[in-house]
């Protein structure tokens, strides 16, 4: 077992929401400056928490981190980003011209794609322009999770053939105009990423199916863009110290066997592993011992059972739920923390109580049809593609709009439609559409992870600004969207979390803002509780202790509504395999 | 050889389609332009959200906008207001810059003449 080797000296990091990109970037930084090299750690996700990881207040400049010689790391928050962007358009301005106009331009810049585009601006600073990273020998890159990352990358080759082939003089690029004159940065990161003597990427995984599928999918996406220096690094290995426990053996053996199942291309790349670490990867010490595991004490036998009063099941829950009779629930959370499980098992639950019942996703990464394969009386699956809204979006404008057009205007107007900002438009009309539904019976949406949620939800606002100021006519789903989603008695949202440092504080910064979005929570669930497992496993009770601390600050305040779900033996998939979780 | 200008609202494309909605009379207007440009018009066409300091520097043009933001769109021909609130159609176009117009020339779509200066341009 040992980290993924650093043989470049850009490193990226990316995998599947909750994999362990933050905790093996870290490790792999840390290791390095400990070796003697001057090492920066850069986080461009929305949700970072590379702070708590660290143990040290970060910003947007390097930061040393106290206690190692030669580690610094900085935090990229796109929306503090896209507010220096946009004040750098707008500024020079006030008081040239009216109010007014200043105000419709403020406005042109508070949309989504200003957010990723500036966080995009920053990244590349940091790659493309050699003068801001002279001073280190790595920079190491945590990146946002893998749909994020995804589009971050991409979006320069997407511009690249957009600016090309635009041939109405005026480009498209809306909000990002400004931004044009950077095209030989964003040209040069892209190069620069795909240099195999400069860049690895290192595809993080746990051994669990749909973290492998996912880093598969980034492989091939990756390696379409020519990005073909990738590695595999699978964190959380675990192995069961005792034959006689069903937990320990379940989960060793489900482990082993979405390795053996891994996709061939993926099983190809060179890869490392990690093992389980049952006390989390928060602070230097717990860094270290992932690099160096070996030096970890062995838990012995003989240590007390771990106890304490755990929160009531899911069951409960889904009876207060169904009382509504109708309306969405949406189960949020970071990324990793079985969202798409806990709203399937919801879902299926309300549905074997008789109730029509959609389940719906906006998470690109979703693997909802997965688990939920099996056809259930009253429960219908639907999925926001994102490539599938933008294709549906597009034909629909063109079919509008496009037949009165003569043959300069249909192909102004398709070449419009290909620019970035399409894709967030046509996601969003998907996501009022299906939001608008729970009006007839129930909607279960498992959100996308974290930050990308925000996005959408700060989309929300905007719209529901923009829909205020117009008179045109506004599909009524749209127009309804944020008082709905505002209405606590149409609209249940419920924080899915793990029993762990990190998720839960997450949790609770996602929480505050809700509140500041005013949305109002329903509930909390605590997922994959090892220690509701009843597991006899010393690793494995060792991790249960480990939980307890997290179970109280979730379950012990007052007058909230919260539920445990245990870790299971069986993996929850298909009817049969949900059904236990919302059994009591 | 004639130059028209263009003041557009705050928006993200020429053709509106970022917007909730599409409006079919944006699309058809950046064609008209293109048509324009092929007769030998010089066209310039500036967006408040991206190209401000063309209205700074426009003293007729922010006359109109102290006078209300409906005022926009604003098209000029040799630097004079022909049109505000507006986006004229490709045979008003054509008749304040003196082409000809002929039917093969002529678009499909019908004249609105009337493009609320907010109705659908994010």
């Amino acid at each position: 077992m040992s980290l993924p080797a650093a043989a470049t000296r850009f490193l990226f990091f990316t995998g599947k929401g909750g994999v362990g990109k933050t905790s093996l970037s870290c490790a792999t930084g840390l290791a390095l400056a400990e070796a003697g090299k001057r090492v920066l750690i850069v986080s461009t996700d929305p949700a970072s928490n590379l702070d708590e990881v660290l143990g040290a207040a970060l910003g947007p400049a390097p930061t040393p981190v106290p206690g190692v010689r030669g580690l610094f790391a900085l935090n990229i928050d796109p929306e503090a980003a896209a507010a220096a962007y946009r004040e750098r358009m707008v500024a020079p301005y006030r008081g040239v011209l009216p109010t007014a106009a200043v105000r419709s331009m403020e406005e042109q810049f508070s949309g989504a794609c200003t957010v990723e585009i500036a966080a995009f601006d920053e990244f590349s600073k940091l790659l493309g322009d050699p003068a801001t990273t002279a001073d280190f020998e790595h920079i190491v890159f945590d990146t946002a999770p893998t749909g994020h990352t995804l589009r971050l990358l991409s979006l320069p080759t997407a511009w690249d053939s957009y600016i090309a082939s635009s041939t109405g003089g005026a480009s498209c690029l809306g909000p990002l105009a400004g931004l044009e004159a950077q095209k030989a940065l964003y040209a040069a990161t892209v190069h620069q990423l795909a240099d195999a003597a400069q860049t690895t990427v290192i595809l993080v995984s746990r051994p669990e199916s749909a973290a492998l599928r996912e880093a598969e999918r980034t492989r091939a996406e990756l390696a379409a863009l020519g990005i073909d220096n990738q590695c595999l690094a699978i964190n959380g290995v675990f192995t069961a110290a005792r034959a006689d426990d069903a937990i320990a053996v379940a989960m060793a053996r489900r482990g082993a066997e979405a390795l053996a199942r891994m996709p061939a291309a993926l099983a190809r790349l060179e890869h490392t592993t990690t093992p389980f670490l049952p006390r989390g990867t928060v602070g230097l010490d717990a860094l270290r011992a992932m690099a160096h595991p070996e030096a970890l004490p062995v838990p012995d036998g003989g240590m007390p059972h771990p106890h304490t009063a755990l929160p009531e099941g899911l069951a409960a829950m889904v009876d207060a739920l169904a009382q509504g009779g109708r309306g969405v629930i949406m189960t949020m959370g970071k990324g990793g923390v079985g969202k798409t499980t806990i709203a399937a098992a919801i879902a299926l639950a309300l549905a074997e109580r008789g109730h029509a019942v959609t389940l719906s996703t906006t998470d690109p990464a979703a693997h909802v049809a997965d688990t939920l394969a099996e056809a259930v009386p009253g429960l219908s699956v639907a999925r926001i593609d994102p490539v599938q809204e933008v294709a549906d979006y597009t034909r629909e404008v063109l079919d509008k709009a496009g037949e009165r057009l003569d043959a300069a205007g249909r192909a102004l107007l398709e070449e419009d439609l290909r620019s970035p900002c399409t894709e967030e438009i046509a996601v969003f009309r998907a996501f009022a559409r299906t939001v608008d539904a729970g009006r007839d019976g129930f909607v279960v949406l498992d959100t996308a992870p974290t930050g990308h949620t925000l996005l959408l939800l700060d989309a929300a606002e905007a719209y529901h600004r923009e829909v205020m100021r117009t008179r045109g006519d506004m599909p009524e789903a749209v127009r309804d969207l944020l008082p709905r989603l505002r209405d606590a008695q149409f609209t249940r949202v419920l924080i899915v979390t793990l029993p762990e440092a990190t998720p839960v504080h997450e949790a609770e910064r996602l929480q505050a803002d809700l509140a500041r979005a005013g949305i109002v929570l329903f509930g909390w669930v605590v997922n994959q509780s090892v220690l509701a497992s009843g597991t006899q496993d010393a690793l494995l009770m060792q991790r249960g202790g480990y939980e307890i601390p997290f179970i109280r600050r979730v379950a012990d305040v007052p007058g909230r509504r919260c539920a445990v779900v245990s870790w299971r033996a069986t993996e929850p998939v298909g009817p049969a395999g949900l059904r236990p979780l919302a059994a009591t | 050889m004639k130059k028209l200008e263009v003041f557009d609202p705050a928006m993200c494309c020429p053709t509106g389609v970022c917007g909730v909605e599409v409006d079919p009379v944006l699309a058809q207007f950046a064609a008209d332009l293109q048509w324009l440009g092929a007769h030998g018009v010089e066209v310039l066409r500036h967006n408040l959200g991206q190209a401000p300091q063309a209205f700074a520097a426009n003293a007729a043009v922010l006359k109109e906008m102290e006078a209300g933001m409906e005022r926009l769109p604003i098209v000029m021909v040799d630097g004079s207001i022909v049109a505000t609130g507006v986006y004229p159609s490709r045979a008003q176009l054509a008749q304040k810059l003196g082409l000809a117009l002929t039917a093969e020339a002529a678009p499909r779509l019908k004249a609105q003449g009337c493009c609320p200066p907010d109705s659908g341009c994010c």
